[in-house]
């Protein structure tokens, strides 16, 4: 079975029906989605309403998270004070343009999905708020692949599409536990030893910033384990017009061109997730 | 040559006092009888609790009496539970607390401490990092976070790596423990949109996780434990 997971839609609509495409030429049998189906662009209503109509099983995302919540969000949803400026307006627009149906749609979406062993979330498996960036140390990483139990996980949340193979783990521990009523036991020594974990980053089909304007996302193989990451051009120029005529700030249009987000790249993009 | 590491020193580190001042006594005498000085004492949070000698307690370490030693203290799951009953922690509703202890656990922890021992409370630290060393009530996750000699290596590791540190001592679990990751390797490779990065190993080095035991949880039973930041050894120390 092929299956085709995207994130970060981001109100695209114009990335989103490219992608919806491309999905259905590469003959992908099933969709999932990772969530931030709002936020920054200018069609959040309209982005839901083609998730829902298609079906697709989708978990919730920050955007989706702090539109229903409210800006609650730990201090790890804006890499930076300035895309925090930014992300402010954005939700305030965001947050007054969305129907209450939506709201409610994007209220109920699960945090995280199961699928034999795979797990998909938005961002890890902690939080929805949290980066799993490409060069995260590879101990974490594997921890994250570890708490869901599952083989692979899937996320997004980064917006850089990326696929990371985390094999020949072996850790060598001993355990001393020392009892209150009772003489102390000797170290207990262990080697522990796992198998090969995956952990595949679909990027962001609606606002891309692994250095192009392209939409992104990804397909897996179930039967071969094979992920292929698939990039895609389509009318970005488009979106761009709606961002400014919608009049959000004009810097997402800017960085939605680039692919990129020089003006806000993170203090520290290694930040984990404290919550 | 001289040894410049031969300098012996101790740190006391304690946790889980929960308003037991006896125990807490019983922990400071010990502490004066080790032939090797103790040069620090570090409570990890968890001074308060439901024991009725909890604002005693509290005086005592607000105003230590000469020749009392000065523990630095921060803060642990009980203090943040008086933060929440007094509206400045983040469960006002204070749900965890009433789970585990029901409405009289509220209503005792409410009059176990008063509003301006409160305060104080809030002066202290979230945790100490010292030297390679994260002292912390439950981890940089949380104060409930309970590491145990059960918790899978990957987590702990997980906790020392956030806090950038090689050992981490922890109070929360109340258990007395040293898991030590000792070696460990993991191989990984990252496939981008621009192709494949050739693979990279990764070692482990030697790691630490201490659980430094209960002083005043369990009545008759204090423990604690002595880490020489020199050598890297812990002794763990057990009063009835």
């Amino acid at each position: 079975m092929k299956l085709a997971v995207l994130s970060c839609i981001h109100g695209n609509l114009e990335a989103l029906e490219t992608v919806l495409h491309d999905v259905e030429t590469q003959g992908c049998d099933r969709i999932i989605c990772l969530g931030d189906l709002v936020g920054y662009g200018p069609y959040p209503n309209e982005v839901v309403d083609r998730i829902r109509s298609l079906e697709i099983p989708t978990v919730q995302g920050c955007w989706d998270e702090d539109i229903v919540e409210g800006l609650n969000a730990c201090e790890c949803s804006y890499p930076s004070l300035l895309a925090e400026k930014r992300g402010l307006r954005a939700h305030e627009w965001t947050n007054q343009v969305v129907r209450d149906d939506v709201r409610e749609y994007l209220a109920q979406l699960p945090v995280s999905l199961r699928d034999g062993n795979l797990c998909f979330v938005h961002g890890s498996p902690n939080s929805q708020h949290e980066y799993l960036m490409p060069e995260l140390d590879g101990f974490i990483a594997l921890e994250r692949v570890l708490s869901t139990e599952a083989d692979v996980l899937f996320c997004g949340h980064t917006h850089i599409p990326y696929v990371r193979s985390l094999d020949d783990t072996k850790i060598s521990i001993s355990v001393k536990q020392i009892h209150p009523d009772g003489p102390q036991s000797a170290p207990v020594e262990q080697s522990l030893s796992t198998p090969i974990k995956r952990l595949v980053n679909a990027g962001s089909v609606g606002e891309p910033r692994h250095g192009r304007p392209n939409a992104t996302y990804v397909i897996y193989d179930t039967e071969s384990e094979a992920v292929g990451l698939r990039e895609l051009p389509y009318d970005y120029e488009k979106t761009c017009a709606a961002i400014v005529e919608q009049g959000l700030p004009k810097i997402f249009a800017w960085r939605l061109s680039q692919g990129l987000e020089f003006a806000e790249r993170a203090d520290d993009p290694q930040h984990l997730c404290q919550r | 040559m001289t040894d410049l590491f031969s300098e012996q020193s101790h740190w006391a580190i304690l946790s889980g006092l929960e308003g037991n001042l006896t125990a807490y006594n019983a922990v400071l005498d010990d502490i004066r009888k080790q032939a090797i000085p103790v040069d620090a004492i570090y409570i990890l949070g968890d001074v308060v609790g439901l024991h009725p000698q909890c604002s005693q307690l509290l005086e005592q370490l607000r105003s230590p009496q000469a020749g009392e030693p000065s523990p630095q203290i921060c803060t642990g799951w009980w203090e943040e539970q008086c933060f929440n009953l007094h509206g400045v922690g983040p469960d006002p509703q204070a749900f965890a607390l009433k789970e585990r202890y029901g409405d009289e656990g509220v209503e005792a922890l409410w009059n176990a401490v008063p509003r301006e021992q409160v305060e104080w409370l809030r002066s202290l630290d979230f945790g100490f990092m010292e030297l390679d060393a994260l002292l912390i009530h439950g981890s940089t996750v949380g104060y409930d976070d309970e590491l145990t000699p059960d918790t899978p290596a990957s987590v702990l590791l997980d906790r020392l790596i956030r806090a950038d540190a090689n050992q981490l001592f922890c109070g929360r679990s109340g258990l007395a423990f040293e898991y030590c990751l000792k070696s460990g390797q993991i191989a990984s490779r990252l496939t981008t949109l621009d192709g494949s990065q050739a693979p990279i190993s990764q070692i482990l080095k030697p790691r630490k996780v201490v659980g430094v035991g209960s002083v005043g949880r369990i009545p008759n039973q204090a423990s604690y434990c002595l880490y020489c930041p020199t050598t890297n050894k812990v002794e763990f120390r057990q009063i009835s």
